[in-house]
């Protein structure tokens, strides 16, 4: 994959993330029950728990505010510094997840789906960001060791292009 | 016979070519150790990354605490305060089995529960205190507990807390028991409730008589309004704890939807809706 293709990839994972827990901030501030497939709603216990607060912030909101900046750290022009911010922020949004989980599965007893999407969705996305970090800039290296052999620079598939 | 000048021309280039053959593979070389200590570098920050937010989430998790596996020993300072909070909101409010409340009261409120329920716990800490103050105490509404099977996971374990709870309500001290109880619950899944936790808990019971309590804890009456209350939970569709019926007194009770385990306004406007109704 190219790096340009996993950045678009996580562009479109944060702003999913985005969408998800904004929507979550909203369920919690007008006080509606979150729609919920699975019979008598364990979405709506686990939104109105005290764990959907900590230290009196909607943890909707901390996702909210974890998606967006993340999404700027992709946003940012790729560098080393940004796509360490990326890793560093995608794991720590995985550890606030993890919590979450817990207090669902081990506390609470009860499962929202809702919770379980967020949790995916930075799982997948710290996935992407970790060996996105370890690798480094492989496209400039491609393109280096183009201009050592003499052959063309290799130019960046557009963007959306199928992942490689 | 060959010419001696293009010898010279010849080792020459191979001179050259092995100069510059040797040069490349230093530059691959160091080009290659640069690459591993950037991929090391970048391990170790990774690893820096991991160990911090571990530890992040090691300190949110004892942080919000689970309520512990704690057990109040009868008469200790804890106990006395639970006591006393559990007096001042229900002291004075006639109790009968498992209903508190004027036995006349318009409208009826049955809160399904089970004890070891942690949301119920931020209901019955929550929400309920204001509806008793405004509601019980005034005579308006009596509530019923019943019991609803959902985050006690051992069935025996589940019958034995209900039935010690019930025994006490033969007393008309049940919703002592259950306020104490709730007060003082352990964690989810910790198996706290054993007999000497029970037993702990009726001892905090002011003015309980512990001899008859044990005694009706063997009545089958007992166990038999476990399975009624079961069966009223299902014909109600309920699935999670906890839920509640409301309704006229003798009347067909409707369900109750909440939008708050600590807000009692839901609860609220359901009994204005009767008494206007």
């Amino acid at each position: 994959m190219s790096a340009r293709a996993l950045r678009t990839t996580l562009i479109v994972l944060a702003a999913l993330g985005v969408a998800l827990a904004g929507y979550l901030t909203y369920l919690h501030y007008s006080g509606t029950t979150p729609p919920c497939s699975i019979k008598g709603n364990p979405c709506s216990q686990v939104q109105k728990s005290r764990y959907s607060e900590l230290a009196g912030v909607p943890v909707a909101l901390i996702g909210l505010l974890g998606y967006i900046v993340i999404l700027g750290s992709l946003l940012a022009p790729e560098d080393e510094r940004a796509r360490f911010a990326t890793m560093a922020l995608t794991l720590g949004g995985l550890g606030f997840s993890a919590y979450l989980t817990y207090r669902e599965v081990f506390t609470l007893h009860k499962i929202c789906e809702w919770c379980v999407g967020s949790a995916v969705l930075m799982t997948i996305m710290m996935c992407l960001s970790v060996w996105r970090f370890l690798r480094g800039d492989l496209d400039a290296r491609a393109r280096a060791l183009a201009q050592a052999d003499g052959g063309p620079e290799p130019t960046a598939p557009p963007l959306g292009a199928a992942p490689s | 016979m060959s010419h001696p000048g293009v010898e010279d021309d010849e080792a020459d280039l191979t001179r050259k070519q092995r100069r510059e053959q040797a040069r490349e593979q230093r530059k691959a070389l160091e080009e290659e150790a640069t690459a591993s200590a950037k991929r090391k570098a970048r391990l170790t920050q990774l690893g820096i990354v991991v160990a911090v937010v571990v530890a992040a989430v090691v300190v949110i998790l004892i942080a919000t605490g689970g309520g512990g596996t704690k057990k109040v020993a009868p008469h200790s300072a804890e106990a006395n305060q639970t006591t006393a909070a559990v007096n001042t909101l229900i002291g004075g409010i006639p109790q009968s089995g498992n209903t508190l409340g004027n036995p006349n009261a318009p409208i009826t409120l049955q809160y399904f529960g089970d004890l070891e329920c942690p949301i119920c716990k931020e209901f019955t800490l929550g929400a309920l205190p204001p509806i008793i103050q405004k509601w019980v105490k005034t005579g308006k509404v009596k509530i019923e507990y019943r019991s609803m099977e959902t985050a006690t996971h051992e069935p025996e374990v589940f019958n034995s807390q209900q039935v010690a709870a019930l025994a006490a309500g033969t007393q008309g001290k049940m919703w002592n028991f259950l306020e104490t109880f709730y007060h003082e619950q352990g964690e989810e899944g910790s198996g706290y409730v054993t007999e000497s936790y029970l037993q702990g808990l009726a001892q905090q019971v002011p003015g309980l008589n512990l001899t008859q309590w044990t005694n009706d804890r063997n009545n089958p009456v007992l166990t038999s309004q476990i399975a009624t209350d079961k069966q009223a939970a299902n014909n109600a569709g309920f699935t999670g704890t906890p839920s509640f019926l409301i309704g006229k007194t003798g009347g067909t009770p409707s369900k109750l939807e909440y939008s708050s385990l600590t807000d009692p306004a839901s609860f609220n406007e359901a009994i204005e809706k009767l008494l206007k109704g």
